[in-house]
C-alpha cells in the first residue's frame, strides 16, 4: 500500500500484466482455498504447514496463516519428542528469517518469531539478537526490530551497559539514529536511577505495574551520568548540525525538571465564605482524597473545579458552610489536605483580615528551571557558548536557534529575556511553517518571565501588555490576582482556563482579538472589564458575564457586536448590575 | 550537511479537489472482485470497507454502497466468542472488530452484531497489567488499547473493562518526546500517538499528555514540501495528514501546522484519472489512502467534506446521533462542549 510507483505503460504492456497477474491470482486463490478447506476440516498436518510456507512468504500480513500454523506447531508438541520439537521451531526460525528478508516490516512475521522463541526448548537469545543487529545494520530504524530487541534483551538478561554501548556504536556511525537516542532515554534510567520513592503506605506494590516511562520520570537519571550525555549529544550535533534525533535529544535533556507534587496555593475570603486550592498539576478532587480542616475540625464540603470542562484541574474551590468564618473577629486555622499525596498546606486567617493565603513563590517551587544543580550550570554556559559560535557558522539553522533559546531560559529566564525575543523572531523567519507554535512557545516564555518577575516586585498586579501573546498559559499561578492587563495582544479567546483567576476585579484586555469569554465564568470578584477592539460578535458571547455577581464596569467599543440593532437595551436587560456600560 | 528527506511536488499536480473522482473510485473499488491486489489484501477487509464507507459518507454518497450486502458480510463474520474477523473464513481480531462496529455505527444498526458477545470479546483481551492484546494470540499493542476503547465507546459499553488499569498501561507507553509507541519502551510514531491520544480522549485523561512537548514533535512532520512524515527522518505520507493531525486536534495544536501548504500536498496526492488518493504524489492510489487525503482535509476545515471526528475518524454527525463527544483539549479554537463523554453508560462518567 505504501510506496508503490504509478509507472506508465503501453497497452501491450498492460495486457501482459492483466495476464501475468490473473495467473498468479489463480496460484494464491487455489492455495488459500486448500487451507482454509483443511482448516475447516481440522486437519493440522506438514501440507498445511507447506500450503501456509507459500502465502506467507509473499503475504505475511495474512495473518489467519500464522495462527493456522501456530495451531499446527502446538499439535505436533503433543507428538514429538522434545528434540523434534527444537528442531521443529528451529525450522520455524530459519522459514521466518527469509520472511523477514522480504518484508522486514511485517507485525505478523516479528509478532510469530517471538511466539516461537518463547516455545523453543532451548532458545538461542545470543543468535536472536545477532538477527536483530543484521537487521539493524540494514535499516536502524525498523522498530519491529527494535521492539524485538528489547524482548530479547529482556528475556536473556544482556546488560543495560552492553545496549548502551551498543546505541554508542549505531549513533556513531550513522546519521539518522532517532530509534538510537530514544532507545538511550530508556536505558539511562534503569541504568543509574535515584533512589526510588518511599514506599507509601497506601499503595500496595503492584507486581504488575508498567515501569515509569522517561517522559514522567526524566529526573531518574543521577547528575554525573546527565553530564555525560550533555557531552555525547552535544557532540553528535556539533558534528551534523542537521542530526534532528540529537537536538530532540538535547531538548529532553534541558527539560524541567519533574515538579514536587504539592498544594502550592491555599486562599480563603470571608466574604465569599469560600477556599480556593491550587496544586502543582491537574488533579480530580474527588479521587484525590481532598479533606478541609478549620481549626481542627473536618469540614464536609463540596469541591468544584473552576470550569465545567474540567474534570482534572489544578484549581478547585469550595464554599464554607455560612457563617463559619464570616465574623472578622474570629481568628481561623485552615489546612488542606491532600490525601493521596500525603502532603497539605496551612492558612491562618487573622482578626481583622478580610481574606488570607499561603503559597510557594514560583521561584522557591523552581518552576520554570532546568533540572541541572546550581553548580553545573557552568557546563550550559559553555553549551550556550559553543551554540551562538554554531549559529554564526549556520545563521539559519532552526535547531540551533531553539536550542539557545531553551539554554538561556535554563540559566537566566529574565537576563536573556531580550535576546530571547530577537530569536524567536528568527525562527519565525527561517521556519515561517511553525510559526504558530514560535509564536505561542515564546508567549509562554513571556507570562513566565512576568510571574517571576511578580514574584520579586510581590504585588497582584499583573501585566501582560504588548507582548504579542498568542495565547494564555500557567493561569493556575494567578490564583492570587486581582488586577490583570492583557491589552494589545493578538489573544482569540480567553480559555476555559481563565476561571481560575479567582481573585480578579480587573480585567484589562483592549486590542486584541477575542471572540470567547468561555474563562469569565463565576469569577466573584470581577467588577470591571475593559474590552475594546475586540472580535465579540454576538450577544451570546457575553451570556457567561451573567455569572460574575459584582461586575458593574464593561467596555465594548469597537467590538462588531456594538453594531447589533438595540444593542444598548439587550445588554441593559441580560446584564442589569452593569451600571457602567461602554458601547 | 544533510539532506531533507522529502518529496517534490512537480508543478503540473492537482491543486483542485476531484470529491466526484474519488466518489467513484471508491464505489466502483470492491466490484473487481477478480483483482489481485483486492484478493491479496482480503485479510483486512473489514477495514477496507470501514475506509471506503467513511469516505463515502464523508463525502455524501454513502448511498451508493450496499448496505444489506455489507450487513449480512458483517454478520457472517462474527465468530462465537464474539470477536469479527477481517472475512468469511479469517480468525477474529479486534482491529477488525472496531471496523465492524465502525460500520454499523454509519448505517445505526449495531444490532446486526451480538452486541454482548463483542463487549465479552474485548472484555477477554484485556490482560493484567491493562494492556490489550490483538486477538487470542497474545500480540500487545497499544493500537489494541484504541480499539478496544473505541469499540465499546460506540457501544456505550466502557464499564466493561479496568479503564485505571489501561490508561496505566497506556501513559507507560510514553517516551522522552511526548510521544507514544507500540509498548513500554518502543520509539514514537505518529500511528500509534494517534491511537493514544484518542484512547486518552475517549478515558477522560487527555490532561496526562504533554500537550505543548508532543505538539513540537507533532509540528516537526511537516516537511518543506507541506506533506507529514510519521516520525524524524522519513518521507511524507497522505496517511500522517490523518494520524498527525487528528492528534494535533485532539491535543489542541493543530495550528502549529502550516495549513494551506499540506492541503497542497494532499490535493497533489490525489490521481486525476483513476481518482483515489496516493501515499505521494505520483504513486498508486488505494482505499486507505483516499480516506485519510479526505479525512485530512475535513479537519483542515475543507467545505465540500463534512466534519471529521478526530478521536474516531468517523462523521460527526454519526456521533452527534449516537451522543458522542470525545473530550478534546481546548486552545484557541472554540470551545468544545462540556465533559459529557458518554451518556450510554452512567458509569463511563466520573
Amino acid at each position: 500500500m505504501h510506496g508503490r510507483v504509478k509507472l506508465k505503460s503501453t497497452a501491450q504492456q498492460e495486457e501482459e500484466k492483466r495476464k501475468e497477474r490473473e495467473k498468479k491470482l489463480k496460484i494464491y486463490v487455489a492455495a488459500r482455498d486448500a487451507i482454509f478447506t483443511k482448516r475447516m476440516e481440522g486437519v493440522l498436518d506438514d501440507e498445511a504447514l507447506q500450503l501456509t510456507q507459500q502465502l506467507l512468504s509473499s503475504n505475511p500480513d495474512f495473518a489467519t496463516l500464522w495462527n493456522y500454523r501456530r495451531e499446527i506447531l502446538l499439535h505436533l508438541e503433543t507428538v514429538r519428542e522434545e528434540d523434534d520439537v527444537q528442531k521443529m521451531y528451529e525450522a520455524e526460525l530459519l522459514f521466518l528469517e527469509s520472511c523477514l528478508k522480504v518484508n522486514p516490516k511485517s507485525y505478523g512475521s516479528w509478532h510469530h518469531r517471538g511466539w516461537v522463541s518463547a516455545r523453543l526448548p532451548r532458545p538461542d537469545w545470543a543468535r536472536e539478537l545477532g538477527l536483530c543487529d543484521r537487521c539493524l545494520s540494514l535499516d536502524d530504524r525498523n522498530f519491529h526490530c527494535w521492539d524485538y530487541r528489547r524482548m530479547v534483551v529482556k528475556m536473556s538478561g544482556v546488560p543495560v551497559d552492553q545496549e548502551l554501548q551498543f546505541t554508542d556504536r549505531l549513533i556513531g556511525s550513522n546519521f539518522s539514529n532517532y530509534s538510537s537516542w530514544h532507545y538511550r532515554s530508556t536505558l539511562l534510567p534503569l541504568l543509574h536511577p535515584e533512589s526510588p520513592d518511599p514506599p507509601s503506605p497506601c499503595h500496595q506494590p503492584s507486581h504488575s505495574s508498567p515501569p515509569p516511562s522517561p517522559q514522567t520520570h526524566s529526573h531518574r537519571v543521577c547528575e554525573e551520568q546527565l553530564l555525560k550525555e550533555y557531552e555525547l549529544v552535544q557532540n553528535a550535533f556539533f558534528t551534523d548540525p542537521n542530526d534532528q534525533s540529537a537536538w530532540f535529544y538535547y531538548r529532553w535533556l534541558l527539560g524541567r525538571a519533574e515538579r514536587e507534587e504539592m498544594i502550592s496555593c491555599v486562599f480563603v475570603s470571608r466574604e465569599e465564605e469560600r477556599v480556593a486550592v491550587a496544586f502543582s498539576r491537574p488533579v480530580n478532587a474527588s479521587s484525590s482524597g481532598l479533606m478541609l480542616v478549620l481549626d481542627g475540625q473536618p469540614q464536609r464540603v463540596e469541591w468544584r473545579s473552576v470550569h465545567p470542562h474540567f474534570r482534572h484541574s489544578p484549581v478547585w474551590i469550595c464554599a464554607l458552610p455560612p457563617g463559619t468564618i464570616s465574623d472578622i473577629i474570629n481568628e481561623h486555622n485552615l489546612t488542606v489536605h491532600w490525601t493521596e499525596k500525603h502532603t497539605h498546606r496551612d492558612c491562618a486567617l487573622y482578626t481583622g483580615r478580610s481574606e488570607s493565603w499561603c503559597r510557594d513563590s514560583a521561584t522557591d517551587q523552581e518552576l520554570f528551571r532546568s533540572e541541572l544543580s546550581v553548580e553545573k550550570t557552568s557546563v550550559l554556559q559553555s553549551e550556550l557558548q559553543s551554540c551562538n559560535q554554531l549559529l554564526e557558522l549556520e545563521p539559519q539553522n532552526k535547531w540551533c536557534l531553539l536550542t539557545i533559546v531553551l539554554l538561556m531560559r535554563a540559566l537566566d529566564p529574565l537576563g536573556y529575556e531580550r535576546e530571547t525575543l530577537s530569536h524567536f523572531q528568527t525562527l519565525k523567519e527561517v521556519d515561517s511553517m511553525r510559526s504558530a507554535y514560535y509564536g505561542d512557545l515564546c508567549s509562554k516564555f513571556m507570562i513566565e518571565n512576568t510571574i517571576l518577575k511578580m514574584e520579586y516586585a510581590e504585588v497582584r498586579v499583573f501585566s501582560l501588555s504588548d507582548k504579542n501573546l498568542t495565547m494564555l498559559c500557567h493561569l493556575d499561578q494567578l490564583l492570587l490576582v486581582t488586577h490583570i492587563n492583557l491589552s494589545c495582544n493578538q489573544l482569540l479567546r480567553l480559555p476555559p482556563q481563565f476561571a481560575m483567576l479567582q481573585c480578579l476585579e480587573v480585567l484589562e484586555a483592549d486590542d486584541n482579538a477575542i471572540e470567547n469569554l468561555d474563562g469569565l465564568y463565576y469569577l466573584p470578584k470581577l467588577q470591571e472589564v475593559s474590552l475594546k477592539n475586540n472580535q465579540i460578535s454576538k450577544l451570546s458571547d457575553l451570556q457567561l458575564l451573567t455569572s460574575c455577581p459584582k461586575l458593574t464596569c464593561l467596555d465594548l467599543r469597537g467590538n462588531p457586536v456594538t453594531q447589533i440593532a438595540n444593542i444598548q437595551s439587550e445588554l441593559t436587560e441580560l446584564l442589569p448590575s452593569v451600571t457602567d456600560l461602554l458601547i | 550537511g544533510t539532506q531533507v528527506k522529502d518529496v517534490v511536488i512537480k508543478s503540473d499536480a492537482p491543486s483542485a479537489l476531484l470529491l466526484d473522482k474519488h466518489a467513484d473510485y471508491i464505489a466502483a473499488y470492491g466490484s473487481k472482485k477478480d483483482d489481485y491486489e483486492y484478493t491479496l489484501s482480503e485479510y483486512l477487509r473489514m477495514s477496507g470497507i470501514y475506509w471506503g464507507l467513511t469516505v463515502m459518507d464523508l463525502m455524501g454518497q454513502l448511498t451508493r454502497m450496499n448496505q444489506q450486502e455489507i450487513s449480512d458480510f458483517i454478520k457472517s463474520c462474527q465468530h462465537d466468542c464474539g470477536g469479527v474477523s477481517a472475512s468469511i473464513g479469517h480468525d477474529p481480531h479486534v482491529l477488525y472488530t472496531l471496523s465492524a462496529v465502525q460500520i454499523l455505527s454509519l448505517y445505526d444498526n449495531v444490532n446486526v452484531l451480538d452486541v454482548d458477545k463483542v463487549v465479552e470479546y474485548v472484555r477477554g483481551l484485556q490482560q493484567e497489567d491493562g494492556s490489550f492484546a490483538g486477538d487470542k494470540w497474545g500480540e500487545i499493542d497499544t493500537r489494541f488499547s484504541f480499539c478496544a476503547v473505541a469499540t465499546l465507546a460506540l457501544l456505550g459499553r466502557l464499564d466493561a473493562i479496568n479503564m485505571d488499569k489501561a490508561v496505566e498501561f497506556v501513559l507507560s507507553c510514553m517516551n522522552f518526546d511526548g510521544g507514544f509507541g507500540c509498548r513500554p519502551g518502543s520509539e514514537s510514531h505518529a500511528g500509534q500517538i494517534y491511537c493514544c491520544t484518542g484512547f486518552l480522549s475517549i478515558a477522560g485523561q487527555l490532561h496526562q499528555v504533554n500537550a505543548d512537548l508532543l505538539g513540537w514533535w507533532l509540528c516537526e512532520r511537516q516537511l518543506p514540501s507541506g506533506g507529514l512524515n510519521g516520525r524524524p527522518e522519513k518521507l511524507p505520507d497522505v496517511c500522517y495528514s490523518w494520524w498527525v493531525l487528528a492528534s494535533l486536534k485532539i491535543i489542541g495544536r493543530i495550528h502549529w501546522i502550516d495549513k494551506s501548504k499540506l492541503r497542497s500536498f494532499i490535493l497533489a496526492c490525489q490521481d486525476e484519472e483513476t481518482g483515489g488518493f496516493a501515499d505521494r504524489p505520483g504513486d498508486m492510489v488505494d482505499p486507505f489512502h483516499t480516506l485519510f487525503g479526505v479525512a485530512g482535509l475535513s479537519l483542515l476545515g475543507e467545505g465540500q467534506i463534512k466534519d471529521v471526528n478526530p478521536v474516531l475518524c468517523m462523521p460527526e454527525d454519526v456521533l452527534e446521533r449516537l451522543g458522542l463527544h470525545p473530550d478534546l483539549l481546548s486552545y484557541s479554537t472554540p470551545l468544545v462542549p462540556a465533559a459529557i463523554v458518554f451518556n450510554r453508560s452512567s458509569s463511563s462518567m466520573s
